[in-house]
C-alpha cells in the first residue's frame, strides 16, 4: 500500500522495528482504521490531494504512517485546522482524523460548527469509549457502569451519559453523510472501509461534509485481549452506539470557490480609494489662528448625527490638505448613552488625537453640554442645540457661546436628520476654518450615489450659517 | 498462484494480536509457537493451504506492514515469484516534490488620492494588499469593524471571511491556512487574544506564519472597552506555553496601521513564525489620513507548505517531537530565529531626539499624547524628546543606546502598569547598561495618559528649562 510510508523515518528515525512497526498496542483499532482509510486513499487515487489533520490522542503520530499531506493539530482543533486548510486550497481532501475525547470534549464546539458549516471535509471519528493516550481515564463516550482510572466505581449518571455522535451530528442541517461503523468483525470492517470511500468521494466531488464514526478497541486499556476487545465492542458499545447510516440527504455539488483574484482597480474600488483628483489648490492655514492644531468635540445623543458630522469635518479638512483625526466612542455607550467624538485639525501634524479640552464643542442635547462645557479651554467655543436646550443652565464664564437651533431649522426643511449639518454650517460661520464650501464639497462626494439627498443637506448648511449671523453670541 | 494474492507476513512485524485469526474463514492463521527473537513477540504461522486469497486476514491486521498481499512483496519470502515491478504495477511514478517556492509576484497600484479612514479599516486593507485572502475572527470591540471590512470584501475577491465559533477557532483556522501557505490575519482585542494564546503557541512550535492584530482595551477580566496597553506583557512575554517569541510592532496612526499590517506578513512568512500588531483601543478606532502604497501583492507558495498536491506531499505541519535531543534541537533553531530577529528587526522612531536630554519613551496613541508634550516643553525651553518603540519585541535598544549618553531622565509613558517600562529595563539589563534615572506616566483601566501629565512630568523632572 503506497499510502503508506515504506519506512517510518518520523518514528524515532525510523530505526529498527520503529521503520516497519507502529506505535499502537498490539490489536488497537486505530490500526486498523488506518489501513482502510490508506486503503479508500488508493483506490480513490487521492494521495497527492489528501491533507491528513491527526489529532491529539493516541493518533497523534498518524503523520508517521501516511504519505500524504500532514498536520498535527492542537487538542480538539482539527476541524479548525481543516477549515483553515480546505480554505486555502479547495482542491485538496481534507481528512479529520480525532478520537472521543479530542472530537467529543475538548474540540466539541469545533466539530458542531465545522459540521453545520458543511464544507466538504471528512470526519474520521474514532471512538474507544476511553481516553487512550493519557492512560485509561473517562471519555465523553464512555459507558455507564464503565470503570475508567477517573470513573474508578464506574460512570454514573452524574458524569453524564454516553454522548452519540453520529446522532448528534446527523441532527444538523450541514452534513451530507453520516454513518457509525465497526471494526469488530469482517463483516463490519468490509461495510467500514466501504463509508470511508463514500465520504471521501462525496467530498472528492464537492458534495459536503461526511462524518463517520468507526467504534474501535482500545485494548490496552479496557484491559481486555484484542479478540476480547472485539466481542466487547460488538456486545457492550454496539447497543449504546447502534451502527448504520444516520444521515444521507447527499445533493448536487456545490463547493468551487472562486479563487483569489489581485486587480488592482477592483481592490482600491472596493477599499473606496479613488485616482488621484487634478491637485486642489492649496489651502493655507486659516490667519486669523494661532494655534496650530485645533481640537473639537462632537457630543450628542446616538442618532443625533455627531458621528457623522465629525467624520465630515475631518475628512473634509484632509481634503484641503491639513492632517486631521477623529476619535469615536465605541461600544455599548454609544448605543442610546452619550455618543461623542473628538476631532483634531492641524496644519502640519496632529499630535495628540485626544480632545480632553477641546478648543471647540458642539452639543446636540443637554447632558453633553453640561458634562462637556466646563472642559472647554478658557477662551474656547460652545455652539449648541437650542431647540433642544432652551435654557441651559451652568455654563462656564469666558467661553465664546452660541445658541443655535439645530433641530428647528432640520425640522424647517422637513428632515430633522440633518440637523448635524446645520451644527458644521453655524461651525463653519463661527470660525471660518475651511473654505466656505470645503465641507459642503466633502458632503457632496460622501452622497455621490444619493444625489436627491444632497440638496437638502446643502440648505441645512446654509441654514446654519445664516443662523449665527442672525443670534448673537451669548456673552456671559 | 492464487488469482487473489494470499497474505503474507514478515514475522517480525506482527504483534501477536490475533485479530486476523478470528477474520480467516478458513482456519488458515494459528497462534504461534516460537518467539520471534527480534521482537519478543509470539507471530502468529500461517498455514495457507486452504487459503483462497479472500483478504479478510489483511483488513483485520492493524499493522501497516503485517499482513500483506504477497503483490506487495517485491523481494520478499513465501511463494512470490520475483518480476519487474514495472510490469505490474506501470511505471513507477516520481514524486515532483518542491524544490522552491513558489514567488510572490508584486503589483504596481496607480496613484490615488488618500484615504480617510479608522485604523482598524486602515489595517485589513494593509492586509489585502499583502495579498490576504484569508481571514478568521470573532468579534469583538474595538476591533470589529476591520473582520466586517474583510466580510464585505473578501467574497467579491475569491477571498474568504470565516465567522469562527471562538477565538480559540479562529487562531486554529489560522494554522490551517497558514501552514497550507496561505496569509491569514486575524483582529482581536485582550480578551480574545488571550484565548488565542494557545493556538499561536502551536503556530510558533510549527514555524505557521499569520498576523495578529491586536487593539488593546480595558482589562483584566472582562474590563471596558477604553484604550489601554497591557497586553504588552502577553505580547513580548507570555505567547502561551513554551519557548515563544513573535515579533510585535506597536503602530501609532491609521497610516501606520496599514504600513505595518503589510510589513507584518512579510515579517511572518520570513521567519515563518506568527507576527502580532499591537495597537490600543483608540487605533482601531480613530479615523486619520492614510496613503495607499505604490504596489500590492499576488502571494506565492512556499515550499514547505501543506498544500494538497504532488509537490508538496512530504510536508508536514507540526509542533510534537518526542525524543528530548530533537525537541532540543528544535528550540536551538528557534533561539537562533529569535536572536536573528533581535539584531536584524529592531525599529524605533525618533523624534527631537537629536540634543534632548529628558527622553520619553512611549508606542501607540499614547506616543502621541507624547509627542504634543515635547512640543509644549519645548516651547518652554526644556530638551525633550520621544523615543518610539515600532518593534516592543525586540526591544530597539541599540538605536535608544546611541541616545543615552547624553540624555539625563527617562520618562516611560504608557497606558499599563509599566509593561512598557519593563521591556525597556530588560532590555537595558541584558545590553548591561546602567540607564539615567527612571520614571513614569501611566494609566489603567481604558484611560491613556495626557499630554498635560506628561508635560508636567517632563517639569518636575529637570532642573528647569535648560
Ligand atoms: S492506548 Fe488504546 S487507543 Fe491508544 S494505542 Fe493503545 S490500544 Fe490504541
Ligand atoms: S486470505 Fe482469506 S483465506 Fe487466506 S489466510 Fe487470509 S483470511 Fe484466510
Ligand atoms: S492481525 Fe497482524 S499483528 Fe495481529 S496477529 Fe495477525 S498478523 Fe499479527
Amino acid at each position: 500500500m503506497s499510502v503508506f510510508y515504506n519506512n517510518f523515518s518520523r518514528h524515532a528515525h525510523g530505526e529498527g522495528l520503529k521503520g516497519h512497526t507502529t506505535h499502537y498496542c498490539a490489536g488497537c483499532g486505530h490500526g486498523v482504521a488506518h489501513r482502510d482509510l490508506a486503503a479508500v486513499i488508493d483506490e480513490l487515487a487521492l494521495q497527492d490531494r489528501v491533507i491528513l489533520v491527526s489529532p491529539v490522542g493516541c493518533a497523534v503520530f498518524a503523520h508517521y504512517y501516511f504519505n500524504v499531506g500532514n498536520t498535527q493539530a492542537a487538542h480538539g482543533r482539527a476541524p479548525a485546522v481543516a477549515l483553515g486548510h480546505k480554505l486555502a486550497h479547495p482542491n485538496a481532501v481534507v481528512i479529520c482524523y480525532q478520537g472521543d475525547g479530542d472530537l467529543a470534549s475538548i474540540g466539541l464546539a469545533e466539530t458542531l460548527s465545522l459540521a453545520q458549516m458543511g464544507l466538504p471535509i471528512t470526519v474520521i471519528f474514532i471512538n474507544n469509549a476511553i481516553y487512550g493516550m493519557t492512560g485509561g481515564q473517562l471519555a465523553p463516550t464512555t459507558l455507564m457502569g464503565q470503570k475508567t482510572t477517573t470513573s474508578p466505581e464506574g460512570r454514573t449518571l452524574a458524569m453524564g451519559q454516553p454522548l452519540k455522535m453520529a446522532e448528534l451530528i446527523a441532527t444538523l442541517d450541514g452534513p451530507v453523510y453520516v454513518e457509525r461503523v465497526a471494526l469488530y468483525d469482517a463483516r463490519q470492517r468490509r461495510i467500514a472501509r466501504q463509508a470511508i470511500k463514500h465520504a471521501l468521494t462525496l467530498q472528492q466531488e464537492g458534495r459536503g461534509y461526511a462524518f463517520i464514526e468507526i467504534l474501535s478497541e482500545c485494548p490496552t486499556h479496557l484491559k481486555l485481549s484484542p479478540t476480547e476487545s472485539e466481542k466487547w465492542v460488538k456486545e457492550k458499545m454496539e447497543p449504546i452506539y447502534p451502527l448504520g447510516v444516520k444521515k444521507n440527504k447527499t445533493g448536487e455539488p456545490w463547493f468551487h470557490p472562486a479563487p483569489p483574484r489581485y486587480i488592482p482597480e477592483e481592490i482600491l474600488g472596493l477599499c473606496g480609494a479613488e485616482r488621484t483628483r487634478s491637485a486642489p489648490p492649496p489651502c493655507p492655514w486659516p490667519a486669523q489662528l494661532t494655534a496650530r492644531d485645533l481640537s473639537f468635540k462632537f457630543a450628542g445623543a446616538g442618532g443625533d448625527g455627531a458621528q457623522t458630522a465629525a467624520l465630515l469635518l475631518t475628512r473634509a479638512a484632509i481634503e484641503q490638505g491639513f492632517d486631521a483625526t477623529n476619535i469615536p466612542s465605541y461600544g455599548p455607550e454609544s448605543r442610546g448613552g452619550t455618543s461623542y467624538a473628538d476631532v483634531h485639525l492641524a496644519a502640519d501634524e496632529v499630535l495628540n488625537p485626544a480632545a480632553p479640552e477641546p478648543d471647540i464643542l458642539i452639543a446636540f442635547n443637554s447632558p453633553s453640554l453640561a458634562k462637556f462645557a466646563p472642559t472647554v479651554v478658557t477662551g474656547g467655543i460652545i455652539l449648541y442645540d437650542c431647540t433642544v436646550i432652551p435654557a441651559p443652565r451652568d455654563l462656564p464664564a469666558n467661553r465664546r457661546i452660541f445658541a443655535v437651533p439645530f433641530t428647528q431649522l432640520a425640522r424647517e426643511l422637513g428632515s430633522p436628520l440633518v440637523k448635524n449639518m446645520v451644527a458644521l454650517g453655524a461651525l463653519q460661520a463661527v470660525t471660518e476654518l475651511l473654505p466656505p464650501l470645503a465641507i459642503l464639497e466633502t458632503m457632496r462626494h460622501l452622497l455621490k450615489d444619493r444625489p436627491t439627498w444632497q440638496p437638502v443637506n446643502a440648505a441645512a448648511f446654509a441654514a446654519g450659517q445664516k443662523a449665527i449671523t442672525l443670534i448673537a453670541p451669548d456673552g456671559r | 498462484m492464487s488469482p487473489r494474492p494470499r497474505p503474507f507476513l514478515e514475522p517480525e512485524y506482527c504483534k501477536s494480536c490475533l485479530r486476523c485469526i478470528e477474520a480467516c474463514p478458513r482456519a488458515c492463521i494459528t497462534p504461534g509457537t516460537v518467539i520471534n527473537p527480534e521482537t519478543g513477540l509470539i507471530p502468529v504461522e500461517l498455514h495457507l493451504e486452504n487459503c483462497n486469497g479472500c483478504g479478510l486476514c489483511m483488513a483485520a491486521c492493524p499493522e501497516p506492514f503485517g499482513l500483506r498481499p504477497t503483490t506487495e512483496s517485491f523481494a520478499s519470502v513465501l511463494d512470490f515469484e520475483l518480476e519487474d515491478p514495472a510490469a505490474l504495477f506501470g511505471p513507477k511514478i516520481v514524486p515532483n516534490y518542491s524544490e522552491g517556492d513558489e514567488p510572490d509576484e508584486t503589483i504596481p497600484l496607480p496613484p490615488c488620492e488618500p484615504l480617510v479612514l479608522k485604523g482598524s479599516y486602515a489595517s485589513a486593507i494593509g492586509a489585502l494588499l499583502a495579498g490576504c485572502r484569508h481571514v478568521f475572527g470573532y468579534p469583538i470591540t474595538p476591533s470589529t469593524e476591520a473582520s466586517e471590512l474583510m466580510a464585505k470584501i473578501l467574497p467579491k475577491i475569491g477571498g474568504h471571511f470565516i465567522q469562527a465559533v471562538s477565538e480559540t477557532a479562529a487562531v486554529n483556522m489560522m494554522y490551517g491556512a497558514g501552514g497550507a501557505g496561505v496569509p491569514c490575519i486575524t483582529f482581536t482585542s485582550g480578551p480574545g487574544f488571550s484565548l488565542m494564546l494557545e493556538g499561536i503557541s502551536y503556530m510558533i512550535g510549527a514555524e505557521v506564519p499569520g498576523v495578529f492584530v491586536n487593539l488593546m482595551r480595558g482589562g483584566p477580566g472582562l474590563g471596558n472597552l477604553g484604550p489601554e496597553q497591557a497586553d504588552i506583557k502577553l505580547a513580548c512575554r507570555g505567547l502561551g506555553h513554551g519557548n515563544t517569541h513573535a515579533l510585535v510592532l506597536a503602530p501609532s496612526t491609521p497610516q501606520e496601521m496599514l504600513e505595518l499590517t503589510r510589513q507584518a506578513f512579510e515579517l511572518s512568512f520570513l521567519y515563518r513564525n506568527p507576527v502580532v500588531v499591537l495597537g490600543d483601543g483608540y487605533l482601531g478606532q480613530m479615523t486619520g489620513i492614510v496613503k495607499l502604497p505604490a504596489e500590492m501583492k499576488r502571494v506565492g507558495l512556499p515550499a514547505w507548505a501543506v498544500s494538497g498536491d504532488r509537490a508538496h506531499r512530504h510536508n508536514l505541519i507540526c509542533s510534537i517531537e518526542l525524543s528530548e535531543d530533537d525537541l532540543e534541537a528544535h528550540n536551538r533553531k528557534l533561539n537562533d530565529k529569535y536572536a536573528y530577529i533581535s539584531a536584524h528587526e529592531q525599529r524605533a522612531d525618533c523624534y527631537r531626539c537629536a540634543d534632548a536630554r529628558q527622553l520619553v519613551v512611549a508606542c501607540n496613541t499614547p506616543a502621541r499624547m507624547a509627542k504634543g508634550a515635547i512640543e509644549d516643553a519645548r516651547a518652554l525651553g526644556y530638551k525633550a524628546g520621544l523615543f518610539r518603540p515600532i518593534t516592543l519585541w525586540p526591544f530597539p535598544i541599540a538605536a535608544l543606546t546611541t541616545l543615552l549618553p547624553h540624555i539625563d531622565q527617562l520618562i516611560i509613558v504608557e497606558g499599563s502598569p509599566g509593561q512598557l517600562e519593563d521591556e525597556l529595563r530588560l532590555a537595558l539589563s541584558h545590553a548591561g547598561i546602567s540607564p539615567p534615572p527612571i520614571t513614569h506616566v501611566r494609566h489603567y483601566g481604558g484611560v491613556l495618559p495626557s499630554q498635560e501629565e506628561i508635560l508636567d512630568c517632563i517639569r518636575e523632572n529637570t532642573g528647569g528649562p535648560v
